[in-house]
């Protein structure tokens, strides 16, 4: 076990080498020149040539590589070229906004996913299974700008009972704290903001979870239909078990550990910001804070932002890979004997 | 961990996440719906109470400000929030760009232009309780000036010059407390305007400048009606009336200001509609019908900014002016003005705005005439043209600058002339601009500071990403030149006449249109100001409940 995390771990190491690379290349070759968008419009062409040289943007690519290399090894991810503020700083007062988000949006993808999965399978053939099957066809089907506009207008522009945007009203802004309002507000007491923040997060979480809720509806229900034509659920059900616990114990534990996989990497894929979401709800995380930073060449911020995205994939990878190992032995065998 | 330790960890889990969301359920009940409840916190506290008025206004922007020192940015975002929070020693009329005493209560210019006496209103208190003083505008001023300033002071060379090309600043002098003297190297009308722009100009806290480092960005701090509270990114910004206030005639009416930033111009307008913004800006027309269908007003009044096409007069095809008007008659500007921006644009005459004091109206640009355009194109065997622009609207185009393309491409097709379209995103196209070779090219000017200069020196400008017609006529910089030196009158107002005159006979550019500012704004706001440079001013503004 020991020998196959410490594999994964490398192998991880040179998946994020790889995103480095690969970012610095993009942002460098084939983006604008960030000189006039930094300096406006009265910038000439020595000053934008002094402002390059100061940023190091002169350097051979080579050097201005490694340059960023030897800041991200040691957490600096340089300064904001637009607000001149640390990357760091400008990443760590919007990822709060991102994880709660995709917490929220995972709860939910998760247990309505689950359930629906398992009913679907349970009633396969049903019409239960042909509302599912539709279900989730539409949940990957409509793109999220679309879906979230929709919820938009209809409970916040007809009906007024949501609002629109942001995460709370700022006359009730938890101040400090870890940044997960949720959080912040329970600890603190403040129900007031917490029905605030509530009713903010709803219709973004909604929206947001519509893709992923469908892709594991899907998934639990194919997982489910394969374990319900199993050995021991058969051996479960001539041992005289009643049917919810068959379906329960013995068909939906077994069927969760590819579930598991998909909720990682669905987990991943929002918590890498949910640039469309983002911006249709005025929600204020990190992916609306990258297109913002990719349409003005704000190099530093966009390669701070991808890196801490690969960071996060990798690792989330890495625990489901592990938790799977733990949880299927013949995963680690395999590994170890490979 | 044995199978009753999990089952029972697992219920414990399942009984806390039930409660989290319980709880967070009940609150949501509690509180009612999203906007009744924005509006009643915002009614709870303080002033108000007692009064008709709301205590909380409410503006909507599309982002973040760059930041909220005056000295490092250079955005129109920025400019609105840092406009209620610093003044500047002179100010802009509420409706037009005339000045009008600030910080200083009165100025002299001397008789050779190059000396300005300014003298301080007394009295008064940054929002740290520093006091205002000559001291404070001298290291201000200092900091942006040549030795000082550094790259990233974005309108520091615009306002203050730069003294080592023979422009702007030379010395500042605190004469007593309330008295500065500003020395130029040379006579410059425009740096009397200069001194009232949201941007370089407004006076900030020497104290805070020390303690924050020469970057106020994040703690900004002036003399002006509100003091800054908080600004959580990406979310707002929110701003508390200052109690202390010098001027009374200008104080603070309502308590609290909150900027927030809605980057979607729909989700803006559902802010509005929803009670979530009391004033939204930065819309277009077709929005219009949403706003005021949902009871909301439309404020709607000229803009101070120009939308052109601009011929590359260094181009084989259009060096001569012969053939740049011979493509101009091709085009019925006032057609495609209304086709494309309705009433909310007006057809450009002028490459200055219709309002602006030397504006005039005699001044004919080239006619609509499809026939000599096809005529005098094909006799100087003009058969096909380069065109490159823009994609983003641009607060002159709401449209994008490949829809106007594609326009002016219908209009060149009936004439025999194929026009190639290149379309490229804002931040991209600012530099190609400056490197392709292109024939024609889709660009605009949002004033600074209101001066006729600002406006007629685009086509006298080195910079070719300023100069975008790359036009270059000595009898035109030499006008420029002299109206920058001539004091503020008739004689002044004649160069710049000459210079209208000048453009529209080398039509260096097809003047397109002048956009209007638009604002969506619920009727129960009043006195607000959105003034034609494009700053919000809210201190006079009130909500009633």
């Amino acid at each position: 076990m020991a020998k196959y995390i410490i594999k994964r771990i490398l192998q991880s190491i040179l998946v994020l080498f790889g995103v480095s690379v690969i970012v610095f290349l993009i942002m460098r070759v084939f983006s604008a020149d960030p000189a006039p968008v930094v300096l406006g419009e009265h910038a000439t062409e020595e000053s934008m040539k002094a402002w390059r040289d100061s940023n190091g943007l002169s350097d051979p690519i080579l050097v201005q590589y490694l340059n960023f290399l030897g800041g991200a090894l040691t957490g600096n991810l340089g300064t904001s070229y637009y607000t001149h503020t640390a990357v760091t700083q400008e990443i760590m007062s919007r990822f709060p906004a991102t994880i709660e988000l995709a917490l929220v949006a995972i709860i939910l993808a998760s247990l309505v996913g689950i359930v629906l999965g398992v009913v679907s399978a349970v009633h396969k053939g049903t019409a239960i299974d042909g509302v599912s099957t539709v279900f989730a066809l539409l949940g990957v089907s409509m793109p999220i700008y679309w879906s979230g506009i929709l919820l938009i207008i209809l409970f916040a522009g007809i009906w007024h009972v949501l609002p629109s945007g942001g995460r709370v009203d700022p006359l009730l802004q938890p101040v400090g704290g870890s940044g997960l309002y949720i959080i912040d507000t329970l600890f603190s007491g403040d129900f007031e903001a917490l029905g605030n923040v509530m009713q903010h997060i709803i219709l973004p979480a909604l929206a947001l979870s519509l893709y992923s809720m469908a892709i594991i509806t899907r998934m639990t229900r194919s997982s489910m239909l394969d374990t319900l034509n199993e050995d021991y659920v058969r051996t479960a059900r001539a041992k005289g078990l009643k049917e919810g616990k068959v379906t329960r114990h013995h068909a939906l534990r077994n069927a969760m550990l590819p579930v598991t996989t998909v909720i990682g990497l669905q987990l991943g894929s929002l918590l890498g910001g949910a640039m469309l979401t983002e911006t249709v709800f005025a929600w204020p995380g990190i992916g609306k804070y990258t297109v913002d930073c990719i349409l003005k060449s704000d190099f530093p911020v966009v390669q701070g932002v991808v890196l801490l995205i690969g960071v996060i994939f990798v690792i989330i990878n890495l625990v489901v890979d592990i938790i799977y190992a733990y949880l299927d032995p013949r995963i680690k065998y395999s590994k170890e004997e490979g | 961990m044995s199978m009753s330790e999990a089952s029972l960890s697992r219920r414990k889990f399942v009984e806390a996440f039930g409660a989290v969301c319980a709880t967070g359920a009940a609150a949501v009940l509690a509180t009612g719906c999203g906007s009744q409840r924005a509006s009643s916190t915002s009614t709870t506290s303080s002033s108000s109470s007692s009064s008709s008025l709301a205590d909380t206004i409410t503006f909507a922007q599309g982002s973040d400000p760059r930041g909220l020192d005056p000295a490092y940015v250079d955005d129109g975002e920025s400019a609105k929030i840092m406009s209620n929070i610093y003044e500047t020693l002179l100010k802009y009329d509420k409706s037009s760009c005339d000045i009008v005493p600030g910080l200083a209560k009165s100025y002299e210019v001397s008789d050779d232009g190059l000396t300005y006496t300014l003298h301080l209103n007394e009295g008064v208190k940054f929002h740290d309780g520093t006091d205002f003083n000559a001291d404070a505008v001298k290291k201000s001023i200092e900091r942006q000036l040549e030795g000082s300033r550094n790259d990233d002071m974005p309108y520091a060379s615009f306002v203050f010059g730069t003294a080592s090309e023979g422009n702007g600043v030379s010395t500042v002098e605190a004469k007593d407390a309330t008295t500065v003297v500003i020395t130029l190297v040379a006579a410059s009308t425009p740096f009397l305007k200069n001194l009232a722009m949201a941007m370089a100009a407004p006076i900030v806290s020497p104290t805070a400048l020390e303690k924050y480092d020469g970057n106020l960005n994040e703690n900004p701090c002036g003399t002006g009606p509100y003091t800054f509270v908080s600004w959580t990114k990406s979310q707002n910004v929110v701003l508390k009336a200052n109690d202390s206030y010098w001027d009374s005639e200008n104080a603070a009416k309502t308590q609290n200001i909150i900027f927030k930033f809605i980057s979607e111009n729909a989700s803006r307008v559902t802010a509005l509609n929803n009670g979530e913004a009391d004033i939204i800006d930065g819309i277009d027309d077709s929005v219009v019908d949403t706003i005021t269908g949902a009871g909301n007003s439309l404020y709607d009044e000229d803009g101070m900014n120009i939308n052109y096409m601009a011929f590359n007069t260094q181009s084989d095809t259009f060096k001569t002016p012969e053939a740049r008007i011979a493509f101009a008659k091709a085009v019925n500007v006032d057609e495609l003005v209304t086709s494309l921006y309705g009433d909310y644009a007006t057809a450009a005459t002028s490459i200055m705005p219709l309002w602006m004091a030397p504006y005039d109206s005699d001044i004919e640009q080239t006619a609509f005439d499809k026939d000599a355009a096809k005529s005098e194109l094909a006799a100087l065997g003009i058969t096909s043209v380069k065109c490159i622009t823009y994609s983003n609207p641009r607060p002159y185009n709401t449209k994008g600058g490949q829809v106007l393309a594609e326009s002016i491409q219908g209009y060149l097709k009936d004439v025999g002339v194929d026009v190639t379209i290149d379309t490229y995103d804002w931040t991209t196209y600012k530099t190609k601009v400056t490197t392709e070779a292109y024939d024609i090219c889709f660009y605009g000017w949002v004033g600074d500071n209101g001066d006729p200069d600002n406006f007629m020196n685009l086509l006298a400008d080195s910079s070719l990403a300023m100069n975008v017609a790359r036009f270059d006529d000595a009898d035109y910089k030499a006008l420029i030149a002299k109206g920058v030196a001539t004091p503020e009158g008739d004689a002044r107002n004649d160069v710049y006449h000459d210079c209208e005159k000048m453009a529209a006979e080398k039509q260096p550019w097809l003047l397109i249109s002048h956009a209007k500012n638009l604002a969506g704004y619920n009727p129960k706001v009043k006195d607000f100001v959105i003034h034609p440079t494009g700053v919000v001013w809210l201190w006079g503004a009130t909500k009633e409940q």
